[in-house]
């Protein structure tokens, strides 16, 4: 067989996937430039949306990776009291939404609660929220990353002389760039979707805007525009991205693995750095936590009833995951050809993670009203709920997915590429030899995110799935929206509990699977 | 290895969730051909009490009440997009402003019978019968006890929270929000938009801070003392008096309620037929029991709404805060509706976020 079969192989399969993935936001896209929309929003209105979406993500985006960044290279790199713990504690915050989050902070820092000086609100409070919560998602991909580096730049900086500073500003985060860009671009598209806390502290984002046509305008054609605006600046953004990164890209060097050597800090350092990773973990989730915990005790919270959402939850994110893995990856593959066709399907599995669910969700029911039109389905059913459910959690987390497995398989140096071919190993063998195996750590961290993120995942279930079929959101959804949050306090706890088992799972994981811990 | 079990982890999971699926579905299609077996209700309100209602309505006739809750907005693109294949018989939502919005989209169906006639005011329903209210909300002025002392009275009116002597006192929600929609719907519609407006931008030079957090946050914040004045749906009052934690009682009582007497703005919880409904009769059915008697008393006991039945028994909560005995603004409740974008541009061009 010549080599160009498999290769045309994996591209037709590549572009099929990213196609599944891209359906509904490309759906969005075609629907808002066929329907013209008979309003038009504020002209101050849409300026204040754009600029508090690109403020956000600057800011609230910016200061997640610095957090993340720092904090994956701390318990990665360094010895410290706690450090164990933390190391798995500091992907907590990924568990509890961004909206419970929101409500957690209203509860404590606004008037009447307990940290009442320092109102946590408006466009400030919302950027630190951001920070705080999305945060895990570049520690995770930098941690994978710096997890995955050759330890002999390291080691040879550090014979030279250099200062764990200086090791971190010139050595590793070079060397874990594309993981630490892949994740920054994760938190701020995550940023740039989210609806619930930016509605609730009061800042007009391009999220918000949308809902405002959609809802108070009565004009889903205008909430499409906008959605619009969102899909390809999600994809303008990405190759903005995918240009920094290529730009400092370091890929591979010397396939020698050893554990890496952990520095001592001085006392003062040391503390500075359990202070700074215990801060990051209280605020992100062990304080609004408790608070749930708190607000959970003033009702009689009847968690056997949540046992049925809870199985819900659980099944809808693993299934989802699956799906949502198994496309990714394969677009992933497909991207590493580095030709057009590789990178348009990277593209376009991509664009719907800037997009809110609701929005995708509105974009695959669009799709799934031609094809009833055309014959091809009848009404929503519960198989085909489940299926437009699935196929939303895929369109919307594909870019989770493929985003840490692309920049996992781009640290694989070509020169082991290029051997194992001299070698004589098929295209399959070095997949699953090679390729496979070096993505693991990424490929675990991608799963996580996509497990947990459908955990969280609210407006696209709220719409496609079938009758008296609740998931944990749903239910914290339902009591949140009517203000109720003690009675939310009870789902709100066991999504974020639910969350942490995986969490982990897959940290720990992502430390055994990495090359040359067992040596 | 580790890839290997969890990819293995991750198959085992999605067979799971299809064997799920599968078993849903056998179960889904068991229910359906029984005719008078099933009514599926698509439902934009998010109270435990509606399980409870819905619970009494299958003792009562043998009729499986199965629910799907979302927002009103994207039920109502679900339905379009289900079309005559939708499963939808009956759709309820909270706001006269959404319910007139599925109206006119089409997707609900005339009913008209005398048991919801009977029960029903005139001005609670769709002048073509596509919608009926069930349950009742009051929004009206909270002040904070204290800031109100002898001489100086609560302001009485709506109209009097635009006074400039109410400068930075006033505490608001959002003005996405669909109560204050519909409250400012309901100005437009009886005082015309320019006053409308006027009355809008008065209110906003009188507040204490920018718009944030719900109704309850509002309570909370004048208890707090960062204002003294608000708009807020009566129930939140009466649930923070109910609370079990002392300090939602002590907001509760460091607040009192004004119903204004030139007429107090009602919002409605309602339902209608849809124009599909493969169970239609069971709609019908269970519509006429969300405006029974023994329904209708469910709505205060169970989340404090009132009922729009006359002489219905309501809780002790209701009764404490005046929720009893007002007068009601005259605006039919359809305008809500038709002047809810209108709302959105004056309070915008108001500054009101």
């Amino acid at each position: 067989m010549s080599a160009a079969a498999p290769r045309a192989i994996v591209k037709t399969l590549g572009i099929g996937a990213a196609l599944i993935c891209a359906a509904p936001a490309l759906a969005v896209v075609v629907l808002a430039f066929t329907r013209a929309p008979d309003t038009a929003l504020a002209a101050t209105l849409f300026s204040d949306a754009v600029a508090g979406t690109l403020g956000l993500m600057l800011v609230g985006g910016g200061g997640a990776i610095v957090f993340g960044a720092a904090a994956a290279w701390l318990v990665t790199l360094c010895a410290f009291p706690g450090r164990s713990a933390l190391e798995w504690m500091l992907a907590l915050p990924l568990a509890a939404p961004l909206y419970v989050l929101a409500y957690a902070y209203a509860g404590l820092t606004w008037p009447g609660g307990p940290f009442a000086s320092f109102p946590i609100t408006g466009f400030w409070g919302a950027a630190f929220l951001y920070a705080l919560g999305a945060y895990p998602y570049v520690y995770l991909a930098a941690r994978a990353s710096y997890a995955s580096s050759s330890v002999c730049a390291l080691e040879a900086a550090r014979t030279l002389g250099a200062s764990p500073i200086a090791l971190f500003t010139r050595i590793a985060a070079p060397l874990a760039w594309p993981g630490i860009a892949a994740g920054g671009a994760l938190a701020m598209m995550e940023i740039a979707a989210d609806y619930g806390a930016a509605q609730h502290f009061g800042v007009t984002t391009l999220g918000t805007a949308v809902f405002r046509a959609w809802y108070d305008y009565a004009s889903p054609e205008l909430a499409l525009r906008l959605a619009a605006l969102l899909v390809l600046g999600a994809v303008a953004f990405l190759m903005i991205e995918r240009w920094a990164r290529g730009r400092r890209g370091y890929a591979g060097g010397s396939a020698r693995w050893r554990p890496l050597p952990r520095y001592t800090l001085s006392p003062f350092a040391r503390w500075g750095a359990f202070a700074f990773c215990a801060a990051l973990v209280t605020l992100g989730a062990l304080l609004p936590i408790a608070w749930f915990a708190r607000g959970a005790l003033f009702i009689d919270a009847d968690f056997t009833a949540l046992a049925g959402p809870l199985f819900t939850s659980l099944t809808l994110a693993a299934g989802g995951a699956a799906l949502t893995l198994i496309l990714a990856f394969i677009v992933a593959a497909a991207a590493r050809a580095r030709d057009a066709s590789g990178r348009a399907a990277l593209f376009a599995a991509n664009s719907g993670y800037a997009a809110p669910g609701a929005v995708i969700a509105l974009g695959a029911i669009s799709l799934i009203a031609l094809a009833r039109e055309a014959g091809f389905v009848g009404g929503m059913g519960f198989a085909l709920s489940i299926g437009a459910l699935l196929w939303a959690y895929a369109a919307r987390f594909a870019a989770a997915g493929a985003q840490p497995i692309e920049a996992g398989l781009e640290r694989l140096s070509s020169g082991v590429d290029n051997a194992a071919r001299t070698l004589g190993a098929s295209a399959w063998r070095r997949l699953t030899g090679v390729d496979l195996p070096i993505a693991a750590p990424s490929a675990l961290a991608a799963a996580l995110i996509v497990f947990v993120e459908i955990l969280k995942e609210l407006p696209a279930t709220l719409i496609l799935r079938p009758f008296d079929f609740d998931t944990l959101a749903v239910r914290a959804y339902s009591y949140a929206s009517d203000e109720r949050l003690q009675q939310a306090a009870a789902p709100a706890l066991l999504i974020t509990l639910a969350g942490v088992l995986p969490i982990v799972f897959f940290t720990r994981a992502v430390t055994k699977a990495r090359a040359g811990a067992h040596a | 290895m580790i890839l290997r079990r969890a990819a293995i982890a991750s198959a085992l999971a999605f067979a799971l969730a299809t064997a799920v699926a599968a078993c849903g579905q056998s179960g889904a299609t068991g229910a359906a051909p029984q005719a008078g077996g099933v009514v599926n209700v698509y439902s934009a309100r998010h109270y435990d009490s509606d399980k409870a209602i819905y619970d009494a309505f299958t003792a009562k006739t043998g009729i499986e009440v199965r629910q799907l809750q979302s927002n009103a907005d994207q039920l109502l693109q679900r339905l379009e997009a289900e079309g005559d294949a939708t499963q939808a018989d009956l759709i309820v939502t909270v706001d006269a402003g959404v319910l007139n919005r599925l109206a006119e989209a089409n997707v609900l169906q005339a009913v008209d019978t005398p048991a919801l006639r009977e029960a029903v005011p005139a001005r609670m329903h769709d002048a073509q019968n596509r919608w009926w209210a069930f349950s009742k909300r009051a929004r009206v002025i909270a002040y904070r006890r204290d800031a109100f002392t002898g001489t100086n009275t609560p302001p009485q009116s709506m109209n009097d929270l635009a006074n400039p002597r109410y400068r930075g006192q006033i505490c608001a929600r959002s003005s996405t929000n669909p109560y204050n929609l519909s409250l400012l719907a309901a100005r437009i519609e009886r005082d015309g938009e320019p006053a409308a407006l006027a009355w809008a931008r008065g209110v906003r030079a009188n507040f204490a801070r920018d718009p944030q957090g719900g109704d309850t946050d509002q309570l909370r914040a004048m208890a707090a003392g960062t204002c003294s004045l608000s708009i807020v749906n009566h129930y939140y009052m009466a649930r923070l008096a109910a609370s079990a934690d002392p300090a939602d009682q002590a907001v509760a009582q460091a607040i009192g309620l004004v119903f204004p007497a030139d007429g107090v703005h009602v919002n409605v919880s309602g339902g209608g037929v849809g124009r599909y409904a493969p169970n239609r009769d069971n709609a019908v059915a269970l519509l006429e029991f969300l405006v029974s008697p023994e329904a209708q008393a469910m709505f205060p006991a169970g989340n404090e709404e009132l009922p729009v039945r006359a002489g219905v028994p309501v809780t002790p909560q209701l009764e404490a805060i005046g929720a009893t005995n007002f007068t009601e603004e005259t605006v039919p409740l359809p305008a809500l509706g038709t002047r809810q974008a209108e709302a959105a541009r004056v309070f915008e061009q108001a500054g009101w976020r």
